[in-house]
């Protein structure tokens, strides 16, 4: 029987490899959005599974939300790194240095 | 029914549609053109709106069952956040429109931003507080790379949308776990479960990750790490406006998660609060010294504000909320004269913002000088500029509250920090003399910098009223 | 009408001194000068128009806190109405001397203005001394005691390019700090003990005073006992009494018309006037007036040995001045304040007239001030030479024996020996006795090489020597009628019987028969008394000796403290023992003026080579008077090196290289180390920001599961 804890455990699991995505990755920026979109869709998965485990729509509800949000900030952090490679020429996060100290 | 609740919510909406309707007249019309009427046009609604909140009765309306708040709190911050929006607006469009970056975009994302942030400290909800938080966020993105030409502002962009990402999921993954033991996403629901024995450790973990999510919005240490490279990156107007009323609407929602939803659990949070007080205190006045760019400076600066404030709720008390909110109102009135000097310096027509550039900076413009050293005095905190009585309050607040170490340590930091603000007006007085600035005359920033320059001396007296009136929202909060 | 007297000065001040520049120099003297003039005019409406009732009239609510509360009021009464006269009559006429004698200052460039700032510091110090002295509580005494400390301080440092001036202005502020930390504790006292400050509350509990026990120190004593001393300590810095007397003769760095008005007639006897207003809890210190009795006659005898000596002119009166104010200690030390108040106020008369003599003879000299380069000056400025006789037929006490006729110096210095002799302090009437003979050697010895015999020292300046113009000699003039009569004029107001100074001063008095019983009671009958005794008064100035005893025994005082404005102890008989004296006693004084007298005529005019051998056999001697009984090498050995080794010390070692080394390794060192650390870490990854972001929130939440849920 596949528990509450399961839901959660998977969850946290990809919470956590999209964290490592966000800073073991040196190579290209897009992986940093997939890693986001990693974060985001583990906490829906929290979401859902309380939500169903509650027997409360308000957690579903929110995973509706987040999931719009997360396409919004797709959309936009898209749009910057297109900009931002016009000027640098390069989506390497290596270079994302400009300014430091 | 649904009436009642959308005429709480009518300044937002008012201020939302207003965006939309400019968003597509000015694509159907004149695109870039319209850029300095709508500048005007939207800071003058802000204004209105701030005026139209300020005088609404007192009183607490809620809407949509709960999930959004209408009370003297939301009103305090709601009206700091319009009038600094609309001063940074005003301020912003001499300055871009020189420049040819006066896009229209910009008023309508500053003012959905604005939207955001005043949904943000009126939320009564976890889902009111994420998309308040994430209308401004994604507002700010995009400001933050408006100069699309410019290497330093597309990568401030970039750098602030990854790590805000980050930060967002951190909050929801805090959100979803809040939800989960709590078993709604209500404040009002969320501080009954806690009122019932112990907090459980599920509901603190998801605490900790909703204060960490929102201690990067405030730039708290060592969630901070965004805020030199996006205050250098952006345009200068961009990053007045990332100083002021973000900060507000920050501080504001977070005091309101902290009080609405964890009001029962005070001892719990008010030692992260102290930590991140204290790291933010020392971290920033330590990493100022370092700095010679005015911009970056600022942004270390804000940070070891930040610290200041989060003193005052660390201490949990009505006294510390209040604290908070006068330290704020003090913070970015501040700020927002001394980012009108900063606007000023140039050379050649190009913005100059190495600090070396004011040396004797004094001897060709006295006036704008002396403005500069009395908000320098104030943001260092020396009596009797208002800078003082801000930190006065929290570190009396934080005394009071019974962390009195943290107090001694935010004097300690308010010393370390004070070297670099009279570095500047050393610099200014008693430097060598260099390169020389454009004596650049533009009335509004110089208007905004005296009046805030003015503000500072003659707030001593009875600070405008603000002491009362955050009182009466501190009260609010915490009934 | 006080009021105005209280504030015309500092009115003249602030126009003076700040004004100057719109009204001009000319003005500003002139205000100044007729608003003292106008102050002194009312001063003398009210003194003699005063009948002894004391009246308290508020001006403004001064401090307001916890117990504490006072106001700014002016307390009248017959003290203070001498005070008034002799404060404002004396600066009245120095400001109108300083006319003539600031007018062309050789310290002062051509073109520099700084008659108005002189002008400006004597109105300031009058109003100083003016509020001092009609305070209505320790508060406001202490206010006008300060600023006369800053007034005496700004005027004796008025030639501030000359260093010997800026040194002696900074001696005598410190000097006085030391006095003034006595006062501040014996106020303190006052008020922890009393709850209050004002002086009708304190003089009420002055009874109980005397009867609370407190340790001071090693031992102890009674509460009054302590206070007195402490106060007195305060009284010994403002008046210059030995030990804190080093800074007076430096004083004489100012200006000629500033030693006469501060450092000769008013200043310095705040400390004599400080003891008779609290007299009502000196009288119940025994000890701690014993010990005023004494210290007051070693000054006396102390200053006028130094005084033998002297070159300087105006250090001789220097000297004089503070063997003078030792006199007033002794007669306070002994009970009759009344004597101390009547010596204070001739000797303001006679040691003003002195010093203005001494700076008009300076002032000939083209500001000569070495004895030893003057002579032979009797014809050069005749009334200068006449007026200064006549002040030192007054100091030095030249009257008739056995009857009230004679100079001021002489009814008000025979007052004083006799009450000493009457107190029962042989030592103290042997010093003032042997002291007075001094003066009168000393002073004439001033006359002496001053006015006779040949001119010495340098040819032009006395060729060229003239008599001062009018304005300095009005005030010479005027000064010096003081100096005549008003000591005979006053004789019995001060020093008279029982009766007549409690009606003088406003002290109920009884019967002598009565007191003992009800005598206390019975005081509401004085006024008629003294109404009675009033038509005897005027027949009185020839009183015998023999009728003095006779009515000394009739009556005593028998006020309550507070009540007027002395306060007599029932059981204080000084006053009637001195009247009934033996007739060698009060004969002694004068053959003491007659014998110095001689000795300086023969020593100056008839063997003039004689000083110097005397000087030479007796070198050790001479040395050690000369020296001033090496009181400053002494401090400075014993006080001044070691403290300031001590302040090097600290300031080397304890703040150079501990505190600053410690401050200075933090901001040069700490800080920027944590700088630069905090610059690495902003490395401009986004990998190394989201890293410490994870790292802050992981450090969070273990510490949340550690220490912060698991409550």
């Amino acid at each position: 029987m596949i528990g509450l804890e399961h839901y959660l455990t998977v969850a946290a699991t990809l919470f956590v490899i999209g964290i490592f995505g966000l800073f073991l990755n040196r190579k290209n920026v897009i992986i940093l959005l997939m890693s986001i979109e990693l974060i985001l869709l583990s906490v829906n998965i929290n979401f859902v599974a309380f939500s169903s485990f509650l027997h409360d729509m308000a957690g579903q509800v929110f995973t509706l939300f987040v999931l719009t949000v997360a396409a919004a900030e797709a959309a936009i952090g898209l749009a910057i790194l297109v900009c931002f490679f016009r000027n640098r020429g390069t989506i390497a996060v290596e270079d994302v240095n400009v300014m430091k100290g | 029914m649904i009436q009642a609740d959308l005429t709480v919510i009518l300044p937002e909406i008012v201020l939302a549609l207003f965006a939309l309707l400019a968003l597509v007249a000015a694509v159907y019309t004149g695109k870039d053109k319209l850029g300095p009427t709508l500048v005007w046009v939207t800071a003058a609604l802000m204004l209105l709106l701030g005026l139209w909140i300020g005088t609404a009765p007192a009183g607490t309306q809620e809407a949509f069952g709960g999930m959004f708040i209408n009370d003297g709190f939301a009103r305090f911050a709601k009206v700091v956040i319009l009038l600094s929006a609309a001063l940074v607006l005003v301020m912003s469009q001499e300055y871009m429109s020189r420049r040819g970056i006066l896009r229209f975009e910009y008023p309508v994302l500053v003012a959905l931003g604005v939207v955001g942030m005043l949904v943000m400290v009126s939320a009564g909800d976890l889902m009111t507080l994420y998309m308040g938080l994430e209308l401004q966020s994604l507002a700010l993105y995009v400001v933050a790379a408006l100069r699309r030409d410019s290497v330093k502002s597309t990568e401030a962009g970039l750098k602030y949308f990854v790590l805000g990402a980050l930060s967002s999921g951190l909050l929801l993954y805090g959100a979803s776990l809040v939800y989960g033991y709590a078993g709604t996403t209500l404040f009002s629901g969320i501080i009954q479960t806690a009122q019932h024995g112990e907090v459980s450790i599920g509901l603190l973990f998801g605490l900790v990750f909703l204060i960490s999510g929102l201690a990067f919005k405030v730039s708290a240490v060592p969630f901070h790490m965004w805020t030199p490279d996006v205050y250098e990156g952006s345009p200068t107007p961009v990053t007045v406006f990332f100083a002021t009323a973000p900060k507000m609407a920050a501080m504001g929602m977070l005091a309101r998660l902290l009080f609405d939803a964890f009001g029962n659990a005070i001892p719990d949070w008010s030692q992260v609060i102290a930590v991140l007080s204290l790291l933010s205190m020392f971290v920033g006045s330590v990493a100022a010294i370092g700095q010679r760019d005015i911009k970056r400076l600022m942004a270390y600066s804000s940070i070891t504000h930040m610290g200041f404030a989060l003193m005052g709720l660390a201490s949990g008390t009505v006294f510390g909320v209040q604290s908070m909110l006068i330290y704020m109102a003090i913070y970015v009135t501040m700020n927002i004269g001394t980012f009108a000097f900063i606007l000023m310096m140039e050379k050649d027509g190009k913005p100059v913002t190495d600090i070396n550039a004011l040396n004797m900076y004094s001897k060709r413009e006295p006036g704008k000088a002396l403005a500069m050293l009395v908000l320098m005095f104030s943001m260092a905190g020396v009596p009797p500029m208002l800078g003082f009585f801000g930190k006065f309050y929290v570190l009396r607040a934080a005394y009071e509250g019974g962390l009195a170490w943290l107090a001694i340590a935010g004097v300690v930091a308010s010393v370390i920090a004070a070297f670099y603000y009279l570095r500047i007006v050393y610099f200014m007085y008693f430097g060598k003399d260099g390169e020389e600035l454009d004596t650049h005359r533009s009335p509004v920033l110089w208007l905004l910098l005296t009046a805030s320059a003015v503000v500072m001396v003659a707030g001593i007296v009875n600070m405008f009223g603000v002491d009362g009136a955050a009182a009466a929202a501190a009260a609010t909060l915490l009934n | 009408m006080e009021t105005i007297i209280l504030f015309a000065p500092l009115v003249g001040a602030i126009l003076a001194g700040f004004g100057w520049k719109i009204i001009g120099e000319t003005a500003a003297m002139w205000v100044t000068t007729g608003l003292l003039f106008l102050s002194c005019a009312l001063s003398w409406v009210v003194f003699l128009s005063f009948d002894g009732v004391t009246q308290h009239i508020e001006v403004l609510r001064f401090i307001e806190s916890g117990s504490l509360s006072t106001s700014w009021s002016i307390r009248l009464d017959r003290l203070t109405a001498i005070m008034l006269i002799v404060v404002t009559t004396v600066s009245a006429f120095v400001h109108l001397y300083s006319f003539g004698y600031m007018a062309h200052d050789p310290a002062f460039k051509d073109g520099e203005s700084y008659k108005p700032r002189f002008f400006a510091y004597l109105s300031l110090f009058t109003f100083a001394m003016l509020s001092l002295v009609t305070a209505d509580n320790l508060v406001q005494m202490f206010f006008g005691w300060e600023g006369v400390g800053l007034a005496s301080y700004l005027l004796i440092g008025f030639y501030y390019r000359k260093p010997s001036a800026s040194a002696a202005a900074m001696k005598a502020f410190v000097v006085n700090r030391v006095g003034d930390f006595g006062f501040s504790l014996g106020m303190f006292a006052l008020f922890f003990l009393s709850d209050s400050i004002n002086f009708n509350d304190v003089f009420a509990y002055a009874p109980t005073l005397a009867e609370t026990k407190l340790t001071f120190l090693w031992g102890e004593w009674t509460a009054s006992e302590v206070i007195a001393i402490l106060l007195f300590i305060g009284a010994m810095g403002k008046s210059a009494q030995l030990l804190l007397h080093t800074w007076l003769p430096d004083a004489m760095e100012g200006p000629t018309p500033v030693s006469a008005l501060i450092h000769a007639a008013t200043m310095v006897t705040a400390g004599v006037f400080l003891v008779c207003r609290m007299s009502p809890v000196m009288e119940f210190a025994p000890y701690a007036t014993g010990f005023i009795t004494i210290l007051g006659a070693i000054t006396a005898f102390f200053a006028a040995t130094v005084g033998l000596v002297q070159t300087d002119i105006k250090r001789v009166i220097a000297y004089s001045t503070c063997s003078q104010l030792g006199y007033m200690f002794v007669a306070a030390g002994v009970g009759v304040y009344s004597a101390a108040m009547f010596h204070l106020l001739t000797h303001a008369f006679f040691k003003a007239l002195l010093f203005l003599c001494a700076g008009s003879v300076i002032h000939a000299m083209h500001h000569e001030q070495d004895m030893r380069n003057y002579g032979g000056l009797r014809k050069k400025i005749p009334f200068t030479f006449w007026t200064m006789v006549l002040g030192t037929l007054a100091i030095t006490g030249v009257g008739i024996p056995l009857t009230h006729f004679g100079f001021a110096g002489f009814l008000s210095k025979d007052a004083i020996i006799e009450s000493a002799w009457a107190g029962g302090s042989t030592f103290g009437f042997w010093a003032l006795v042997i002291a007075a003979a001094f003066t009168s050697f000393y002073s004439w010895r001033l006359i002496f090489l001053t006015f006779f015999g040949t001119p010495r020292g340098d040819k032009h300046a006395h060729d060229h020597a003239h008599e001062s113009p009018m304005v300095m000699l009005i005030p010479l003039g005027v000064l010096s009628l003081g100096a005549v009569f008003a000591g005979m004029l006053w004789y019995n107001n001060f020093f008279g019987h029982a009766d007549q100074l409690g009606e003088f001063y406003g002290i109920p008095v009884a019967e002598a028969t009565m007191h003992g019983d009800a005598g206390h009671g019975e005081t509401a009958a004085h006024g008629e008394t003294t109404a009675a005794h009033g038509e005897t008064t005027a027949a009185a100035d020839t009183a015998t000796e023999g009728h003095a005893a006779e009515g000394g025994g009739h009556m005593v005082f028998a006020g309550e403290p507070g009540q007027g404005a002395l306060y007599i102890g029932a059981d204080n008989r000084v006053l009637e023992a001195a009247h009934a004296a033996p007739a060698w006693v009060k004969v002694s004084p004068f053959i003491a003026m007659v014998l110095g007298l001689l000795v300086a005529i023969w020593f100056y005019l008839v063997n003039p080579a004689l000083p110097k051998k005397l000087a030479e056999s007796q070198r050790p001697l001479y040395l050690f008077l000369l020296n001033k009984w090496y009181f400053d090498e002494l401090y400075d050995a014993v006080l001044v090196k070691p403290i300031v080794a001590l302040g090097r010390l600290l300031w080397k070692r304890g703040d150079g290289k501990t505190i600053d080394g410690f401050l200075n390794g933090i901001a040069l060192g700490v800080v920027p180390f944590f700088t630069r650390l905090a610059g690495r870490a902003q490395s401009g990854y986004i990998f190394t920001y989201a890293f410490w972001m994870v790292l802050g929130i992981a450090a969070l939440v273990t510490w949340m599961s550690i220490g912060g849920g698991a409550h």
